[in-house]
């Protein structure tokens, strides 16, 4: 083959072209490729408002992020699958890692599925961060040393602080208690610490009525009326699904709440059906780890907030604030490593770096402990009616880190509730 | 009520499963070669979706014993898929048993108990009566295992551990035990079970169901023991369940109340129906569609659960025999041509 002078120069100049322009066969052509992030999430049945409102604030979170850059210059991309039941779910946790092949998975709302799934994400090797679903059964039995694996705060921190302010602020007024709870782990979990916590704080009392739903129930007249004739002065309700509107809804119009006190350590995840008309005031009122009315909320939690409501006309609940803790806790321990090693950090670095990170979340500080289990700021308080929406607010915000409210790592929960130093 | 001796077959499907042909064992044995070839071909992924397949395939094979070849519609028979799945997280989790084939004979033998006192007084009723009872049997089952949660770990369900296959331990990740020796145990196993299941069909016993199923009363008439045929094909079917139910909780690493709800049951029917309870291999066709299906349609779409309802009515009103039936339909037009 004969090649011509005017090819050679033309192949030279091509080559060197090539070798001049900035980044072109440079590693830097790989970190341009997107970072995967899978989601699972609930998009129907009784959790499925919950779920969507998780996957509107990752959608935000990832947004923002790529405006600014992505994760160590890389754009987010989402890969979004719903959450079902454990088997499905496990199936779809194997497609997003092996057929999508996302670098990390994020989600995961019911306890039942991430107890299945988590122990998956292990034997992948697949890193998997929680929003929620952390009950202590699951902590103490499925998942004792996890590598791959970040899991939200323990359930029942909600149930903690609840407790603690129902004393707080009923004290001398509680005699005659009753609950109503979720009819699964959870439920059963927050109605026992209560009790736990009025002993402990030496409040003696009476349980005059246990009622347990199963979640999803929409006729609850004969709970309501089993409470009504036990005639109680304290109800404890961890519902926190669907049913809960229903239950108050029912409730009010039995006149169940007349001249009874309430606590309700999850009402938030339901805000924004909880409507004026049927809701009670003076509530303890819990909105976990995102109250999104807060007096000096964050310059974050304002613009997000404010883009929520205003796209969707309705409340963020706390599911917001662990989705977007989630995704900025990766792109932090992705940063950070990148940062220590100068290119893109393996897995292992990542799982390293993600407890070292302090997180500005959408609710406030946060961070994940050595144990991979979140740590996070919650907000409870007192609820009113007198505002602007349809639903309540509240009228004093108590706000608890979940180092006060949540077992410290290796420690069993019950032995925990029994000894530690509340902040109450 | 109605009774063994009165009730008329409804449930059944217009068209024998005998005279469809070529033969079922035929078309269940190129799905077999089909699926110990695909290894060779498809991604990890697909061969993972495969195995719960499987599980569900030996199910199903056992449903349709009930619903194709005795005309009895079952609306409870997750209740055992979860009495495998419960079998083999029991011991493998609180025994400590590792022996997959000892999990399965113990699987087996909880079926049975189960299945005889349930079979028994479901039986002897049909149609509708006999699909709500084994609907209430199978929430009841439901609601023992989640209500039970010290014993059963309640909705959050109980581990289920790697098991040993013919003693060995596999080492390795979990996919890859599922992909490699435990895809080809799960394949032996149905491939076992269905000629199991041919045979079956093919005995006297098989050809009992059959009359049962066209004519309970002419059966009787000609000395068929209506209501000890249906019991045998009812524990059979569960035996079959519970198989299968081993099978799907190894996969999945878990055994949860989840697994015997009755819309896990609906699954089970609906997959018979979509690929043609009237054929033998049409049930094993329909597990492999309704996997397939809901595995795309689910990442397409969050409207997932509204194209499989669509497509469910789709085949109830214009293919009532569904898969299989379009497809000896195909083959029969293909032979007249030749």
């Amino acid at each position: 083959m004969n090649i011509s002078r005017r090819t050679l120069m033309r192949g030279i100049g091509a080559a060197g072209l090539a070798a001049a322009a900035p980044g072109i066969f440079s590693p830097a052509i790989a970190q341009s490729k997107p970072v995967r992030i899978g989601i699972l999430a609930p998009r129907s049945g009784a959790m499925g408002t919950v779920g969507e409102c998780g996957i509107r604030a990752v959608q935000w979170a990832t947004e923002r992020m790529n405006k600014d850059g992505g994760i160590a210059g890389r754009p987010i991309e989402l890969v979004i699958e719903e959450e079902t039941s454990p088997k499905d779910t496990i199936e779809r946790f194997r497609r997003l890692v092996l057929q999508e092949k996302v670098d990390c998975v994020q989600g995961l709302i019911s306890t039942g599925v991430s107890l299945g799934v988590a122990p998956v994400a292990e034997e992948e090797q697949a890193l998997l961060i929680m929003w929620d679903g952390t009950t202590q059964d699951g902590v103490k039995e499925a998942m004792p040393k996890s590598q791959y694996v970040f899991r939200s705060t323990d359930n029942e921190c909600e149930a903690v602080m609840a407790s603690l302010l129902s004393i707080k602020y009923f004290k001398g007024k509680i005699k005659r208690i009753a609950g109503i709870n979720p009819d699964y782990s959870y439920g059963r979990n927050n109605w026992e610490a209560f009790q736990q916590i009025l002993k402990r704080a030496g409040v003696e009392v009476e349980v005059v009525a246990e009622q347990w739903p199963k979640v999803g129930t929409m006729d609850l007249t004969s709970h309501v009326a089993a409470l009504k004739a036990a005639k109680p002065d304290f109800i404890f309700s961890s519902m926190l699904f669907a049913d809960l509107p229903v239950f108050m809804k029912q409730g009010s119009a039995a006149g169940l709440f007349e001249g009874v006190n309430l606590a309700l350590p999850a009402a938030g995840w339901q805000i924004n059906q909880l409507k004026k008309e049927f809701m009670p005031e003076n509530i303890v009122f819990g909105h976990n780890t995102l109250y999104f009315a807060l007096p000096n909320a964050s310059p974050l939690q304002k613009a997000f907030v404010e883009d929520y409501m205003g796209r969707y006309k309705e409340a963020p609940s706390w599911e917001a604030d662990r989705a977007y803790f989630a995704l900025a806790a990766y792109k932090a321990g992705v940063e950070a490593a990148a940062k220590a090693t100068g290119r893109w950090p393996k897995l292992t670095e990542i799982i390293e770096s993600i407890p070292k990170q302090k997180i500005e979340s959408l609710g406030g500080p946060g961070q994940f402990r050595a144990d991979k289990i979140a740590e996070q700021t919650f907000y409870q308080g007192l609820s009113t009616n007198q505002n602007s929406y349809d639903f309540p607010t509240l009228k004093t915000v108590d706000s608890f880190t979940a180092d006060q409210l949540q077992k410290p790592p290796g420690v069993d929960f019950w032995e925990w509730l029994k000894t530690s130093k509340l902040p109450v | 009520m109605s009774t063994p001796t009165s009730a008329p077959a409804t449930v059944a499907p217009a068209v024998s499963p005998s005279l469809w042909r070529p033969s079922g064992l035929i078309s269940f044995l190129v799905i077999i070669a089909a699926m110990a070839g695909l290894p060779l071909v498809a991604s990890t992924y697909m061969l993972t979706l495969m195995v719960p397949f499987f599980g569900f395939a030996i199910a199903l094979l056992g449903f349709n014993l009930l619903f194709g070849y005795t005309g009895l519609l079952s609306f409870g028979h997750a209740m055992f898929l979860g009495i495998g799945a419960y079998a083999a997280a029991v011991m493998t989790s609180k025994l400590g048993v590792q022996s997959l084939e000892l999990i399965l004979l113990v699987a087996v033998a909880a079926a049975v108990v189960i299945a005889v006192p349930v079979g028994f007084l479901c039986v002897r009723y049909t149609r509708i009566f006999f699909g709500m009872l084994t609907l209430a049997f199978g929430m009841l089952f439901h609601s023992i295992l989640f209500k039970f949660y010290g014993l059963t770990g309640g909705d959050q369900g109980m581990r289920v551990m790697r098991p040993l296959l013919f003693g060995m331990a596999f080492e390795g990740g979990k996919t890859a035990f599922i992909t490699g020796p435990f895809y080809y145990y799960a394949l032996g196993l149905l491939t076992l079970l269905g000629c199991a299941m041919w045979r079956i069909v093919r005995s006297p016993f098989g050809l009992h169901l059959t009359a049962i199923r066209e004519n309970a009363q002419k059966a009787a008439y000609l000395g068929v023991t209506v209501s000890r045929m249906r019991l045998a094909a009812y524990v059979i079917s569960g035996v079959y369940g519970a198989i299968g139910g081993v099978i799907l909780a190894v996969t999945i690493g878990l055994a949860d109340p989840e697994i015997v709800y009755w819309t896990q049951s609906g699954n089970l029917v609906f997959m018979a129906v979509l690929g043609g309870s009237g054929a033998f291999a049409g049930p094993v066709v329909g597990g492999l569609a309704f996997v397939l299906l809901q595995d795309t349609v689910m990442s397409a779409t969050q409207y997932w659960r509204f194209v499989m309802g669509a497509v469910l009515v789709l085949i109830v009103i214009f293919f009532p025999r569904g898969i299989a039936g379009l497809f000896g339909d195909a083959f029969a037009r293909l032979k007249r041509g030749s």
